[in-house]
């Protein structure tokens, strides 16, 4: 094997593809539930909104807000319990031996994985388009929740990678990566309790999570209303700060050292 | 020189795992059988020399990362896809377009394999997958940890006699590690002997079987009767079962085989066994 490895690759990114797909939890609660949940939560709140243009935003504020479990569902559950799935078994460093190294998995999983994502948001969209029939977006709204998305995934996407190379097991991994996903669920408002119903403590904590201001307010930024981006923005920097820092530190811990 | 080793040790908590005081150095076509029983500290070796334990010392090579191959004790691999994929995407190359690929894996037998998954391997099959991928590498290093464990004799023999016939010939250099001597034989011309983490000796394996069995070892059942015959007979260390004489001359030899076929026992003459250098280059430490 002569040839430098690209960074990127046909077959990396088939191979990594393969990886995504196969795991069935990515469909489950991936693709199914968000839909699921999304056509069920619209339906409910049907009988108890008479106004056409009320009923409308709110079928909107919840198909947006529960899109968000796409990229919690595919790459921070799926992403992070298949890691840890690999690290017990070896895989990584096998992958490495053969000069496949972490930056090219990372490269070529991350790109895999917005593919998934991608085609999962195609059928969500088709399914609230098609069945449950939401708002269409400014253009701005949708280049904005297109960019809010994939922040949160890039974000979640390291968040995944570093809580499976600290555990390095696949049950403790797939505990603590459900508890994250169903505690963001909670507190960005996606069960049931919003966040103007939340106690105040929550409402703190809740305020720290992008997905919080993707179920609450991206109806307006849809809409193309304006909206004041300050806190959303830095929710995205802390959580991002967190993400970053876990990942360097699991990076460096379990880097070779080469002579 | 391919490899330098000086100084080296490894711990695993506060245990020394290795300990490697004398300069070990590994050159280009050397083909090194590393041999010692478990716990001796092998495995520590490759894993420092690869960078995967931490270490203190210094390992010297120009060698880049990707320039050894390894083919580790196990090796694992996603279930999520066949083989074949998986080949394709290690070694960035398609199976269909790769002549010396395809040549490769009918070589090694493993065309009907390519589109099981690798749970569904056998235990020689999943062997054979990973030495594919080793050898496409074409380092001028590679280390293989104990390849043929867990395998039956027959496959066990298989996969020896296909490295044997791949290495024919070739320049590249390797250090293997294996319980059967037999791999070794046919395989390695140098020795590294480990215990306990340290080692024993380190070198050509014509000058090590001179250094402790001397020109030629005999070798026969450990039977009363056999016994008694070599009671007089300065003897080696050797397994409980045999007896084992070294002939330090031809004389010695004539006179030694001459008793024995005069009682008609039978023996083995070797002047390569490496059991028998093992037993009594380790025999030899502890007398130190």
């Amino acid at each position: 094997m002569k040839n430098k490895r690209k960074m990127i690759s046909k077959r990396m990114l088939l191979f990594e593809f393969r990886n995504v797909t196969r795991n069935p939890y990515v469909h489950i609660f991936g693709v199914g539930m968000p839909v699921l949940m999304m056509v069920i939560i619209t339906r409910a709140v049907l009988g108890e909104i008479v106004d056409r243009e009320a009923l409308l935003s709110v079928k909107t504020t919840i198909f947006l807000g529960i899109g968000a479990m796409i990229p919690m569902a595919t790459i921070f559950m799926g992403y992070g319990v298949a890691h840890a799935q690999e690290l017990e078994k070896g895989i990584p460093q096998r992958m490495e031996l053969f000069g496949i190294g972490l930056r090219v998995s990372l490269c070529n999983r991350i790109v895999s994985e917005v593919i998934f994502m991608a085609i999962a948001f195609i059928i969500y969209f088709g399914v609230g388009y098609g069945v449950v029939g939401v708002k269409l977006p400014k253009l701005s709204g949708a280049v904005l929740y297109m960019i809010c998305i994939l922040a949160f995934s890039v974000i979640l996407f390291c968040l995944a990678h570093a809580i499976a190379a600290m555990l390095r097991k696949f049950s403790l991994t797939y505990c603590v990566t459900m508890i994250l996903y169903f505690g963001m669920m909670i507190l960005g408002g996606m069960m049931g309790i919003s966040f103007d119903s939340m106690p105040p403590a929550l409402q703190a904590v809740a305020r720290l999570l992008p997905v919080t201001y993707i179920n609450k307010d991206f109806a307006a930024i849809w809409a193309g209303e304006s909206y004041n981006f300050m806190p959303m923005l830095q929710s995205y920097l802390l959580l991002g700060a967190v993400a970053g820092i876990l990942l360097f530190v699991t990076v460096k811990r379990g880097s070779r050292r080469l002579h | 020189m391919l490899l330098s080793i000086g100084n080296l040790t490894v711990k695993y908590g506060g245990n020394v795992a290795l300990s490697i005081r004398e300069p070990l150095e590994i050159q280009e076509g050397d083909r090194v059988g590393v041999i010692g029983s478990n716990g001796a500290g092998k495995t520590t070796l490759i894993k420092s020399i690869l960078g995967l334990v931490p270490y203190q010392g210094t390992i010297r090579t120009e060698l880049a990362p990707d320039q050894m191959a390894v083919h580790m004790q196990f090796n694992e691999y996603t279930d999520n896809m066949s083989v074949g994929h998986v080949m394709e995407a290690i070694l960035d190359r398609d199976i269909s377009k790769d002549k010396k690929l395809q040549e490769l894996i009918k070589f090694f037998e493993f065309q009907d394999c390519l589109k099981k998954k690798y749970s569904k391997l056998s235990g020689g099959q999943k062997q054979r997958f990973t030495i594919i991928m080793v050898m496409m590498q074409e380092a001028p290093l590679t280390f293989y940890d104990e390849i043929t464990s867990g395998l039956d004799f027959e496959t066990r023999q298989k996969l020896v006699e296909k490295l044997v016939e791949w290495y024919k010939g070739k320049e590249a250099s390797f250090l293997m590690v294996s319980h059967y001597y037999e791999e070794l034989d046919q395989l390695a011309d140098k020795l590294l002997i480990l215990d306990k983490g340290q080692v024993v000796d380190y070198g050509r394996r014509e000058e090590l079987f001179h250094k402790y069995c001397g020109r030629a070892v005999i070798t026969m059942d450990n039977t009363p009767g056999n016994a008694a015959l070599m009671a007089g007979v300065e003897k080696m260390a050797s397994p409980k079962h045999l007896i084992a004489v070294s002939c330090g001359s031809e004389e010695k030899e004539r006179e030694l085989t001459g008793l024995l076929l005069g009682n008609n026992v039978n023996y083995k003459r070797s002047n390569n066994d490496i059991e028998m250098l093992y037993i009594n280059a380790k025999e030899a430490r502890n007398e130190k």
